[in-house]
């Protein structure tokens, strides 16, 4: 476990498992493609359109992964001075951008012919708006300051200051009634939603986050060579 | 009273100095001497525990800097390169200012013979921003006057000024360490001050 | 006694550097007021559009108004050492956070307080919400100085782009201008928004002296 907080192990184990990441995630992204157009079904309502949740949903989630998950290194590196937090701020924040902009373009496509409109202003779709602009935010500060020690630290607080929009996201759809749909599956509940359906929703996650897995491997190698020559 | 051990500090993973030891106490004057860049500004910071070393500690008083924080502030007055005084206000603002921020037991005529020797007593409303650097930097030595603290830390207190001016800065120097004060400053010339500690970075 | 005095003599210091150049916050207010009159040359002088997002209006331009005197916050005292002088004088660097917000909220924002009267007569916003503009804006006013000190405070490093400040700035005020300009406009919720308001305010206020404290700290000792 010690590769996820120490540069070197992270290389070693990086060389070992990238090959075999991006084998699986074509291989996911395949199956997951193949389930969602051919072996899922049609919904009764919204007809074939309702396949664009197989990207939509898988999007958002993993964009609020990555941006939990660098809170979580975020308050790590700044309590316990380990500075790996750092270098993964750096290397996943154009990921989880990239994620939240195809989930906030996916769900417009979907939008259109669902509710007549390309964008409302409710209060998941504000708050994934600002997520948006955070990820931004967070790519702007790492490209203007120059003194390498100040700027990561101001990196750490803001992701952390802005870890308080994942919550509002994620029950804004539970305390304002809203036009998006209200959350299907949850832990305390069983999902609503038919297996048929699951399945394709569940490989495409996997296939989404293998890749995101496999481009922050290269992000994080290619930070940590930056750092080591000093080049940052 | 303030104890240097064995001080190293990197930057962005370059060392700067390292093995620096040095000790101050009551009526000593300590110079530190060495190239631009060797380190003399980083030296002083790290004595007012604004940057943190590498390795090494500081011992106030017998204990470690960072837990006698506190008395330490009280006790020491810092002058950077930078001019402190507030430009857009008058030179007997800043000193009121001064006078009332650091609660200052200092009487008006102790400050008026200061202005006096300073040779500042002609401007007192005069806005700073219309002086000199050279009088601007007599000004901040006023601060240190108006703060009577004990111990002085000074970065470069001499460059920029002129001969009397620098004469006038040895006596004050000699003043407050007899008056058991202890001053740590740093210079890249040879200021001709009668030091009792030379440390060459 | 002795910190407490600090502390007044502190303010009496700021209170010198803020009168002596008091043409910097009546350009605030002129700059306001300005702005009014922008929106008003741009919507035209129809009586009912203009007090439909009176409000509206006043709220936004209160925020943009109070981001353009970021670049005062730190910066002056940081450059020429007064930030250093008032640490080693015996405040911790998260109390001259405290400190310096509180004064930036009496400086800056209580001008913008008492002009208000004035932006709701142009504006022809109705007697009963100018109370509820005030409450709002009094409690946002407070949280808007908290976001400016850290977004300033990690501006210090970085000389070159200034307008990062205030999009940091921005983006958090955007849950305060829901919650305020709800309150106005939705009178019979008004407990539970003041609350929400509060909330949001004290949650703020509690980051502020750690986030701001902590860049400081990072910005004296890389100057």
């Amino acid at each position: 476990m010690k590769f996820l907080i120490n540069p070197s192990k992270f290389n070693e184990i990086a060389d070992y498992i990238f090959k075999p990441v991006l084998v699986l995630s074509i291989l996911l992204f395949g199956l997951g493609l193949l389930f969602s157009f051919y072996l899922s079904p049609d919904d009764y309502q919204q007809g074939s359109t309702v396949r664009i949740m197989y990207v939509h949903v898988p999007s958002a989630w993993l964009a609020l992964l990555t941006y939990a998950i660098m809170t979580f290194y975020s308050i790590v590196a700044l309590a316990f001075r380990i500075p790996f937090g750092f270098i993964f701020n750096t290397a996943v924040a154009p990921i989880g951008a990239i994620f939240t902009l195809i989930c906030i373009i996916s769900g417009s496509l979907w939008g259109k012919p669902m509710w007549g409109t390309w964008w409302v202003w409710d209060a998941r779709l504000t708050s994934v708006a600002i997520l948006f602009i955070i990820y931004l935010i967070i790519i702007f500060i790492n490209l203007s300051f120059e003194n390498r020690v100040v700027r990561e630290k101001v990196v750490a607080i803001f992701v952390i200051v802005g870890s308080v929009n994942l919550p509002i996201i994620k029950f804004s759809v539970d305390w304002w009634n809203t036009l998006h749909q209200p959350a299907t599956i949850s832990k305390l509940a069983k999902p609503s939603i038919d297996p048929s359906m699951m399945t394709p929703l569940i490989i495409m996650t996997f296939a989404f986050m293998m890749i995101g897995v496999a481009i922050a491997i290269l992000r994080i190698k290619t930070e940590i060579i930056s750092r080591k020559s000093n080049l940052s | 009273m303030l104890i240097v051990k064995d001080l190293s500090i990197e930057r962005l993973d370059k060392k700067i100095f390292e093995n620096i030891s040095l000790s101050l106490a009551p009526g000593n004057i300590t110079i530190l001497k060495g190239k631009n860049g060797s380190g003399k500004t980083t030296l002083l910071k790290a004595i007012l525990n604004l940057i943190e070393p590498s390795f090494g500690s500081i011992y106030w008083k017998g204990k470690l800097l960072k837990k006698n924080l506190y008395d330490f502030y009280n006790n020491v007055t810092y002058i950077s390169d930078t001019t402190s005084s507030l430009k857009k206000l008058t030179l007997v603002d800043n000193i009121n200012i001064w006078k009332k921020f650091f609660i200052s037991n200092i009487n008006d005529s102790q400050i008026e013979i200061a202005l006096k020797t300073l040779k500042l007593d002609n401007y007192l409303d005069k806005k700073v921003g219309t002086l000199s650097f050279g009088e601007t930097k007599k000004l901040e030595f006023l601060r240190l006057i108006i703060e009577n603290k004990n111990v002085w830390v000074l970065d470069e207190p001499l460059s920029n000024l002129d001969d009397d001016s620098i004469e006038l800065m040895k006596q004050t120097f000699e003043d407050h360490c007899e008056k058991q004060g202890s001053i740590i400053f740093s210079s890249h010339q040879n200021p001709g001050i009668y030091v009792t500690e030379e440390m060459q970075l | 006694m002795k910190f407490l005095k600090k502390i007044i003599f502190f303010y009496y210091r700021e209170y010198k550097l803020n009168m002596s150049g008091v043409q910097d916050i009546l350009t605030n207010i002129v700059f306001f007021f300005l702005s009014i009159f922008i929106f008003i040359f741009s919507i035209g002088p129809d009586k009912e559009t203009i007090s439909t997002v009176g409000v509206a209006i006043v709220w936004t331009l209160l925020l943009l108004s109070s981001t353009l005197s970021l670049r005062k916050f730190y910066q002056d005292d940081f450059e020429n050492g007064n930030l250093l002088i008032i640490h080693l004088n015996g405040f911790s660097f998260g109390f001259i956070t405290i400190l310096k917000t509180f004064s930036h909220f009496l400086f800056v924002q209580v001008p913008f307080l008492l002009s208000i009267p004035i932006a709701c007569i142009l504006l022809n916003i109705p007697n009963d919400k100018l109370l509820y503009l005030f409450t709002s804006f009094g409690i946002g006013s407070l949280t808007l100085s908290c976001l400016g000190s850290i977004s300033s405070s990690m501006n210090l490093m970085n000389q070159r782009n200034f307008l990062l400040g205030s999009v940091i700035v921005m983006i958090f005020s955007v849950p305060i201008i829901i919650f305020s300009v709800g309150i106005i406009n939705m009178e019979q919720n008004f407990n539970s928004l003041i609350n929400i308001l509060f909330g949001i305010l004290l949650i703020v206020f509690a980051i502020n002296p750690w986030a701001s404290g902590l860049c400081l700290k990072l910005s004296i000792e890389n100057n």
